[in-house]
């Protein structure tokens, strides 16, 4: 008998069954966000719904039709020192219990105590086979309270953590906050968690649709609930599209509010976004290489790579020898009418044909965030796999969760994945529409190395 | 002439026939034999308990059992009183004949886990969430204590002894209640789901959640451990010799032989017939036979002894939730997922 090996990448070439498990929502954050508030409209609205509550104390039992049930909070690190398989000990006793009854629950909701680590209690269901086999964990809701959010999110490393494990943000309390802050803090949020769906709540009033049976968790649902899945975050904000006959231009800028700022002069087939994107992981790439430093008066050329333009107090002016003309994108770091950006050519100013925008709009946390990548092409199943072990593997600790579809050489069905730490999971999903063939995954966590991660996945191109 | 007399008895292997089955309302959680073998205690997991005549399966008494859930029954060892502990944080012990309440205890947490008679009956331990109490039979608190772990997964007197272990995440605690020795502890960073001393008391083996099964010699506290089951292990059954330890944790019965140095670096038998994970297994009191559940419904009859064959399987709708022989040991109580409880005689 050998000891058990963790983690493991099961790839299942034929579309899962259907899934009649019961879903599980986890419910986070912080004490004072709402939690108890949505817990008691579940137990006390009419929806029509059977739902068993796990809360995190014990409570008072049984309303009308619900089951209120307390937890410990009891969490098991299992004995082969993998943080992977740290579990709540308790919910494996109290749902394994649920389970055998005859009552059927439409859905679990559990709710965690403010300073909780999703982590555990997202592995436990699949650590434990019990578990796997008959609750699915459907989607980890994190309640925000947007009045104290930001004292929150300065000092405590949990609300982060909650935050960026989410499938889902409920922004409650919105009426304690003016409009403008509403927007800066989800901006806020998606700078630590690009994938999760965000609701703006009053008093916890949400559509249980939007926080039960969301599909989370689901490999094929994965890009239902994230709708800035497909937006991976790129290191240009705007890509300028130029037809630019052979000759001599200027690159004009004012001063603006930044000191530095990388641009690249690169060529394209065509002067529309389908040629963009058909280069567009190349000056990702591109962008993450060493820079050219450049000051007011040197020159910028195409095809020499990325340059980082030196910002001066006063207009700047650098030159750019086009030879030979062509269609030419102009990736700029920042947003060009910041600094009021502008080509000048030999007969006056150049207008661009079109301007892609590619603005993740985050607010970025040094610690937190998402990176995403989105490739067109396909990658190789063996390559794609050793890499996805090791990265787990290595970095499963600081990678909280991972999702994503992959287009494998030679499958005509989308591989999807979801992971959570170090646990991974991955299925053949429906075939490939025409056209349709790229890979899009995101990975949140901590401390990620996103040049790594886009260097290590485009390694695994076929 | 008795040579041959012996030959054809040996052929001849015990099968299983249904003498009676009755239905509960909810999946059996607790199927429990009286130890004089005229009753059969049974609970549903939803709370309700039943007392039943072993002979006709008819019922004796309804006990009202637990809001929200029973968790465990135990008879007293002169069969006189039923004790069930459930998800109200109650320990009752009720009439084993009329099923009329005789007393009520408080365990010190909603959840009940596990009753417990001492083998002299003049004990009864309680474990609810991690408290574990020590109750006489006149209802007083004898001792109790809290366990600072986690909370308490299983408890179990040694035989003929008033030494009580319990586990939990963490290991085990071996105390002998209302003594002035402090606890000993058998530390392992884990979680025990299941403990059950050997006969002998010699060995306290653990079923665990990270897929393995340890031994701990209850004299030194060494422990041996044993990897490589495919699921959490709940299930244990020691034989009355205290020889083989049958372990579930997987779709085979895995029996090891503690005799000689004991099951270290051994190869185990395993027994396969279950088609999923086995949910249950008991060793006849003195005899040679083990049974074994399944969550496919399988019942298996073994004796390990002599043959990795089953000598008789049956299939009970549901899943196999518990097992228990009678103390004649010629038949056994059988629990379903489904809520049927039945007599399997064993002929």
């Amino acid at each position: 008998m050998t000891p058990p090996s963790v983690p493991q990448i099961e790839y299942q070439p034929e579309p899962a069954p259907v899934d009649d498990r019961v879903p599980v929502t986890v419910l986070t954050g912080f004490l004072g966000s709402g939690k108890t508030t949505l817990v008691n409209r579940i137990l006390t609205e009419q929806h029509g719904k059977r739902i068993a509550v796990i809360e995190n104390e014990f409570g008072e039992v049984g309303v009308d039709q619900e089951l209120v049930i307390g937890a410990e909070e009891e969490i098991f690190e299992m004995n082969n020192g993998c943080i992977c398989c740290t579990v709540r000990g308790d919910l494996i006793r109290i749902l394994g219990n649920l389970m055998k009854r005859r009552d059927r629950f439409d859905a679990i909701l559990i709710e965690t105590t403010g300073l909780a680590d999703p982590g555990p209690v997202a592995q436990t269901f699949f650590v434990d086979d019990e578990m796997q086999a008959r609750l699915r964990l459907d989607a980890i809701v994190t309640m925000v309270d947007a009045g104290h959010i930001d004292q929150h999110l300065g000092v405590e490393r949990e609300a982060k953590e909650q935050i960026a494990f989410a499938d889902v943000i409920l922004l409650n309390k919105t009426d304690l906050v003016d409009a403008q802050r509403l927007d800066d803090l989800e901006r806020r949020i998606r700078g630590l968690n690009s994938a999760a769906r965000v609701h703006r709540t009053q008093q916890a009033a949400v559509d249980l649709d939007h926080i039960l049976d969301v599909g989370g968790f689901d490999l094929s649902r994965a890009l239902e609930v994230d709708p800035a899945f497909m937006e991976p975050e790129y290191p240009f904000e705007v890509v300028s599209l130029y037809e630019l006959p052979m000759g001599s231009y200027e690159l004009v800028l004012d001063p603006g509010p930044d000191p530095t700022m990388n641009v690249l002069l690169g060529a394209l087939e065509r002067a529309d976004a389908a040629a963009v994107d058909e280069r567009l992981m190349e000056r990702v790439l591109a962008f993450s290489d060493e820079a050219f430093w450049v000051r007011s008066g040197e020159g910028i050329a195409p095809g020499r790579g990325l340059h980082r333009l030196t910002l001066a107090p006063e207009p700047m002016r650098f030159t750019v020898m086009v030879d030979p003309g062509g269609v030419f994108g102009l990736y700029t770091e920042h947003r060009p009418d910041e600094y009021g950006l502008r080509l000048v050519g030999p007969d006056g100013p150049v207008e661009p044909v079109d301007r892609l925008e590619y603005a993740p709009q985050h607010q970025h946390d040094r610690e937190i965030g998402s990176v995403g990548i989105n490739v067109p092409g396909e990658v190789d199943a063996d390559r794609f796999q050793e890499w996805m072990r090791v990265l787990l593997r290595e970095k499963g600790t600081d990678i909280f969760r991972s999702k994503g579809i992959v287009a494998v050489k030679g499958d005509p069905n989308r591989f999807v994945f979801q992971g959570v730490h170090m646990l991974f999971g991955g299925t053949a999903d429906r075939p490939w529409g025409e056209g349709e063939r790229h890979s899009s995954m995101v990975f949140i966590g901590r401390n990620l190395d996103r040049e790594a991660l886009v260097s290590g996945f485009t390694a695994c191109l076929a | 002439m008795s040579g041959v007399a012996r030959a054809v008895r040996e052929k001849v292997e015990p099968g299983l026939r249904t003498a009676w089955e009755v239905t509960l309302p909810d999946h059996a959680e607790v199927v429990k034999v009286s130890p004089d073998g005229t009753r059969v205690a049974a609970a549903a997991v939803s709370g309700p308990i039943e007392i039943l005549d072993a002979q006709s399966g008819a019922s004796l008494a309804r006990p009202a059992g637990h809001r929200m859930g029973t968790t465990t029954l135990a008879w007293s060892p002169d069969g006189r009183l039923l004790v069930s502990g459930g998800q109200d944080g109650r320990v009752r012990a009720w009439d084993g004949v009329t099923g009329e309440p005789v007393r009520e205890l408080d365990a010190g947490h909603p959840w009940v886990t596990a009753v417990a008679w001492s083998g002299d009956g003049r004990m009864l331990a309680t474990a609810a969430g991690r408290e574990l109490r020590v109750w006489g039979t006149d209802g007083d608190m004898r001792a109790g204590w809290t366990n600072a772990a986690s909370s308490i997964s299983d408890i179990g007197w040694k035989p003929g002894s008033t030494i009580l272990a319990s586990s939990g995440y963490g290991g085990l605690t071996l105390a002998r209640p209302g003594g002035d020795k402090p606890p000993r502890v058998f530390e392992w960073k884990g979680s025990v789901l299941a403990l059950l001393w050997s006969p002998d008391g010699r060995f306290i083996a653990t079923g665990d959640q990270d897929s393995t099964v340890h031994f701990w010699y209850a004299q030194s506290g060494r422990d041996l451990q044993m990897w490589g089951y495919e699921t959490k292990v709940r299930d244990l059954a020691w034989d009355a010799t205290s020889r083989y330890l049958a372990t579930g944790g997987g779709s085979e019965v895995v029996v090891w032989d503690c005799s000689g140095k004991g099951p270290k670096g051994s190869t185990p038998k395993m027994l396969q017939t279950h088609q999923s994970f086995v949910s249950a297994l008991a060793y006849q009191h003195a005899g040679r036979l083990l049974v074994s559940g399944g969550f496919d419904g399988l019942l298996g009859l073994w004796a390990p002894n002599r043959t990795r064959k089953a000598l008789a399987t049956l299939e009970v709708d549901g899943a196999v939730s518990r097992l228990a022989w009678a103390p004649d040991d010629h038949w056994i109580a059988v629990g379903s997922s489904l809520g049927s409880v039945a007599r399997l005689d064993v002929a």
